[in-house]
């Protein structure tokens, strides 16, 4: 018997906006005016950020902090597609998924100086934190995902309905959708296997959205992985997987679109690859020149997200020189404004570490607490600290 | 006769990692290293800074970022008869490779009656007070030491960290070499410029003392040396001892310093309880009892996740909480 094919999968590659700024007319998604220049705002303004942030790091002002330099499309995109009501998972590399949610830039600031207070997202957003560590976000989201599910269906009902709101606005009707980002580097590892098998069996309105920035720190996508796109990694669990040109925004626009509204309609999880560059190093404690090509930057700087949406909003005439000088001038007021706000955050209290722990406290965490105010009023009494700032954490 | 001339000079912990890798590697074709950004980058502390170029991308491997990964096929690799050495790129990503370290690690020699035995080694960075972001200042010793059948270092001086590592890669059994990150390129010290090695399961008296026995290791040796030099400005003698093994435990050196002085203080930088500060505390208590004067005691980290780094010199026990653990038992 000749050996027959029992499936054959193929896979696409989405892209709308060519780098001169031109559009194939059959794929436009037709955006509105008012969106599609309040995302080019905020493309702006991230860059923006990213660049004062580099630069507080090398005055010391900041910690080690990852630039999202060439990512603005990809990043920032799905998380302004989401609702509030939405989940979203950005990685360490998020600065932009954050603000695309409305995170303001000083709290981004405080996280990467090493402080806990930076944590705080807009109040109705359902937002998670990030992790260091990677891919271990990845099965979480598929739970995110399961509940979302579940309470589509309204499987609680009454009081209960009611405590499954306690994050954002409330429970979402209309069928919540969750946004997992991860990187090329991160797609190596088991969970993402793990967190893919889950949605696709279950079925679940996850979307998982591989940036693929080409680099995971030294390491290239190629030695990273055999397969000749990451998108096709979806085909080995039953999930709908797509390859996205990642710096161009109505590509980026697009999918998600597509994306969301399979989680919204109860029709499965989506893995997005969307390809683009990490254009500086991996953080401010990389140097990128040990291990890669100049040219393979330059490349890449010719595909730049911003120029290609401010090409393609000129010629809707939505943009010119003028404009454009407007929005960076605005752009700079803005960041000098979020860097003043986080630099005018007082130094944290020591014992706000204990703050947030457990819902109860522990008789340890008491003693040791105990133990940290001793420690901090011994070296007050010996002038190695001038004074304790304000608690500002709860602890029980 | 001729005089031997041990040929020394100065190096930073780091570059004695190196010189041990490529003297290890000169010397033994079976030693391959792998981990993420050990390559081209030389590693993210420049650990394996060299190594590429020198001994080509066959022995000196980028792998995929999957720690688990990396285990367990470096397990696949010391089966098969080769010897190497993994670099897991932080602390905090070591709990990625406990199910292989667990499960699998220190059991093949035993569930294969002796068969096979798996000579390789983990490398990791360790410990706090770099600045770093979360998960990059972790202090993850007491998991591994809970495992049987590995062995787990963590040195603090150049000089150790040479001779431990080239023990450990040439040890037949599994060994966790955790390097005080904070030491990488701070601690600076002579160094055999020959390969040679420090015995796996030895401790080394850093300081003599009569009254007081701190025992530590990685970079709170340093903090136990400042504060035993600041109890000497009052009268009080303290001894430091750099276990420098923590499984093995050297027990013999231990239980010499502490019937010498009668009191231990264990200093470390993870969270207290459940640490292997508490094991070294009841191996001292239970077979050193009646020599003790004060109940022996364990300063660490508190019990709470490593706070983001504004916070961490509040979080990892210094001179001051030292001093004032120092002034406890002292006083009992």
């Amino acid at each position: 018997m000749p050996l027959e094919t029992v499936v054959r999968h193929e896979t696409q590659r989405l892209e709308i906006l060519s780098p001169d700024g031109s559009v194939d007319s059959t794929l436009d998604p037709h955006i509105d005016s008012k969106t599609l220049l309040e995302i080019y705002q905020k493309m702006i303004e991230l860059r923006a950020f990213d660049e004062r942030a580099i630069k507080l790091q090398r005055q010391g002002r900041l910690g080690t902090y990852p630039s999202v330099l060439g990512q603005e499309a990809s990043q920032l995109i799905p998380a302004f597609c989401l609702k509030p009501s939405d989940w979203m998972i950005p990685t360490y590399r998020g600065t932009g998924a954050y603000y695309g949610r409305g995170m303001k830039f000083r709290h981004s600031l405080l996280v990467w100086a090493g402080d806990d207070r930076g944590t705080v997202f807009p109040e109705e957003n359902r937002d998670m934190t990030f992790s260091i560590t990677v891919g271990g976000h990845l099965t979480l989201a598929a739970g995110l995902a399961w509940g979302a599910k579940l309470e589509k269906k309204g499987a609680v009902k009454a009081e209960g309905r009611a405590s499954l709101s306690r994050f954002g606005k409330g429970v979402s009707d209309d069928g919540a959708v969750v946004l997992a980002y991860l990187g090329d580097g991160a797609s190596s590892k088991g969970d993402l296997h793990e967190a893919l098998t889950f949605a696709g069996t279950m079925k679940l309105p996850v979307i998982f959205l591989i940036e693929n920035n080409q680099w995971a720190i030294s390491v290239s996508r190629r030695t990273q992985c055999a397969a000749e796109t990451f998108a096709q990694k979806a085909h080995g669990y039953g999930v709908f997987g797509l390859q996205v040109d990642g710096n161009d925004a109505l590509a980026v626009f697009s999918a998600m679109q597509q994306a969301i509204s399979r989680g919204r309609e109860g029709r499965g999880s989506t893995l997005l690859e969307l390809e683009t560059y990490r254009m500086a190093n991996h953080t401010t404690a990389d140097d990128a020149s040990r291990y890669r090509e100049k040219t393979d930057v330059e490349k890449w700087a010719k595909r730049d997200p911003l120029l290609r949406l401010r090409r393609y909003l000129e010629t809707l005439k939505l943009m010119d020189e003028a404009r454009h000088q407007e929005l960076l001038k605005n752009a700079e007021a803005l960041v000098d404004a979020e860097i003043k706000a986080y630099e005018s955050f007082p130094e944290p209290n020591p014992l706000d570490m204990f703050a947030n722990n457990y819902a109860s406290a522990p008789r340890a965490l008491i003693e040791q607490r105990a133990e940290l105010e001793a420690l901090l009023e011994r070296k007050m009494r010996l002038g190695e600290i001038v004074e304790i700032p304000p608690l500002e954490g709860r602890f029980p | 006769m001729t005089k031997t001339v041990v040929k020394t000079r100065e190096l930073n912990l780091v570059g004695a990692i190196n010189e041990a890798l490529r003297q290890e590697m000169e010397k033994d074709e079976r030693v391959i290293i792998l981990g993420e950004d050990v390559g081209k980058n030389g590693g993210v502390f420049r650990a394996t800074e060299g190594l590429f170029d020198r001994f080509g991308s066959e022995r000196v491997v980028d792998t995929p970022l999957a720690e688990l990964g990396i285990i367990g096929s470096a397990m696949g690799l010391a089966i098969a008869g080769y010897r190497p050495v993994c670099e897991i790129q932080f602390d905090g990503f070591t709990p990625s490779i406990f199910d292989q370290v667990v499960s699998h690690l220190g059991r093949i020699r035993s569930r294969t009656r002796g068969r096979y035995s798996l000579p390789l080694v983990i490398r990791s960075p360790h410990g706090g007070l770099i600045h770093a972001p979360e998960h990059h200042s972790e202090s993850p010793e007491a998991y591994f030491c809970h495992t049987p059948g590995i062995k787990v270092v963590c040195p603090s001086t150049p000089e150790d960290a040479k001779g431990l590592l080239i023990a450990a890669v040439r040890d037949p059994d599994p060994v966790i070499f955790f390097e005080p990150k904070a030491l990488y390129r701070a601690a600076r010290g002579p160094v055999q410029e020959e390969p040679y090695e420090i015995q796996i399961g030895s401790a080394r008296v850093r300081r003599e003392g009569s009254d007081l026995t701190m025992i530590s290791w990685g970079a709170m040796v340093g903090t136990c040396l400042k504060s035993a030099e600041r109890l000497s400005q009052n009268g009080t003698s303290a001894e430091v001892l750099d276990l420098r093994t923590l499984t093995p435990l050297d027990l013999d050196a231990i239980l010499k310093s502490v019937s010498k002085t009668g009191r231990a203080l264990i200093a470390h930088e993870a969270p207290n309880s459940g640490s292997w500060a508490a094991e070294i505390s009841a191996e001292i208590s239970e077979r050193a009892l009646t020599v003790l004067k004060a109940p022996v005691k364990r300063v660490g980290g508190w019990d709470i996740r490593m706070p983001l780094f504004r916070l961490e010199r509040y979080y990892i026990p210094d001179v001051d909480r030292l001093l004032m653990a120092a002034e406890e038992v002292l006083a009992f």
